[in-house]
């Protein structure tokens, strides 16, 4: 893939790609140095990426949750608390463009697991095949559908008692 | 329900998730199908997870826009280029450096006196500046108010 075409591709990754960082860390700047540092790391070494191997986009969230992790690790906090994750929110004058479905189901992401948070997201949000997935997290492809379906189940009862 | 029926639900309701992602093999449709035709949960089940896929996947889950990065991506490459830049021109400095030191230490026309005089002067200088680089590189790393923006 030519430079600019791949830096065209990986600018429309950007979003997806904070999304999912945001989730592993729990906090939306974090989040944004995730996918800086992951653009610098790619941007660097651009030959690292063997179109013949798979797609862009599951190779460029492998570099960026990689990045995530190391950030987590440094922090040594496994587990993002559920607090930090409800207030990292985008600030006030953000938030109006964001409809309110996306704020509950924000919220209700909050409440789950790191590994349900971004197996939905991967899934759902950002559209990944289960292959894909799996190259993601770095587990067996036959894992994707069990976790990914608990955590939908865990989403779906999160949603329902924001409702109630 | 007894227990050997239990796991055989449970793989059903996971392929479930697996059926709206047409993650299955068309053995396993026609199984979900046919689960969700003899059981009302299992259909009611298969709806709500639809309407959920596709809520998160119509969700706004980050603040920032497509504009954001590519003002990053350019941020960035102009970074990586400068780095590759930098690298270029401290190896062929090293390199010139090298060869001019090592050409004057090995002319036999000029006295060994003048040479430790000449290098005892550059040597003085590349220390000072030496130390001068070393203190702003610990100042930048250590400098509380460096993220600040005025």
């Amino acid at each position: 893939m030519k430079n600019n075409a791949m830096q065209q591709r990986l600018a429309q990754l950007g979003s997806g790609a904070h999304a999912l960082a945001t989730q592993i860390l729990g906090n939306p700047d974090d989040a944004a140095d995730a996918v800086h540092d992951a653009y610098a790391t790619v941007l660097s070494k651009p030959e690292a990426y063997d179109s013949n191997k798979g797609p862009l986009k599951p190779w460029f969230l492998r570099v960026v949750r990689n990045r995530c992790i190391d950030i987590r690790r440094k922090r040594r906090d496994e587990r993002v608390p559920v607090e930090e994750l409800a207030d990292s929110g985008p600030g006030p004058e953000q938030e109006v463009s964001r409809d309110e479905r996306s704020r509950q189901i924000e919220s209700a992401l909050a409440t789950l697991g790191a590994d349900a948070r971004e197996i939905v997201i991967l899934r759902d949000y950002l559209d990944l095949s289960y292959a894909e997935i799996a190259d993601v997290l770095g587990v067996a492809r036959g894992t994707v559908m069990s976790r990914l379906h608990r955590a939908r189940l865990a989403l779906k009862e999160a949603l329902q008692n924001d409702e109630y | 329900m007894n227990t050997e029926e239990r796991p055989i639900d449970q793989y059903l309701d996971e392929w479930l998730s697996g059926y709206i992602d047409g993650e299955l093999t068309q053995q396993q449709r026609q199984r979900v199908e046919i689960h969700c035709a003899e059981n009302e949960r299992a259909q009611a089940l298969l709806e709500e997870l639809k309407a959920l896929r596709s809520e998160v996947g119509n969700a706004t889950l980050s603040q920032y826009g497509e504009d954001k990065w590519r003002e990053q991506m350019d941020e960035t490459g102009v970074q990586v280029s400068r780095g590759i830049g930098w690298v270029l021109l401290v190896i062929s400095a090293l390199a010139i450096g090298g060869i001019v030191v090592f050409g004057f230490l090995t002319d036999p026309s000029i006295p060994v006196s003048m040479k430790l005089l000449i290098g005892g002067f550059y040597g003085g200088l590349a220390v000072l500046l030496g130390s001068v680089v070393r203190q702003r590189m610990i100042e930048s790393k250590t400098d509380k108010y460096n993220d600040v923006e005025i």
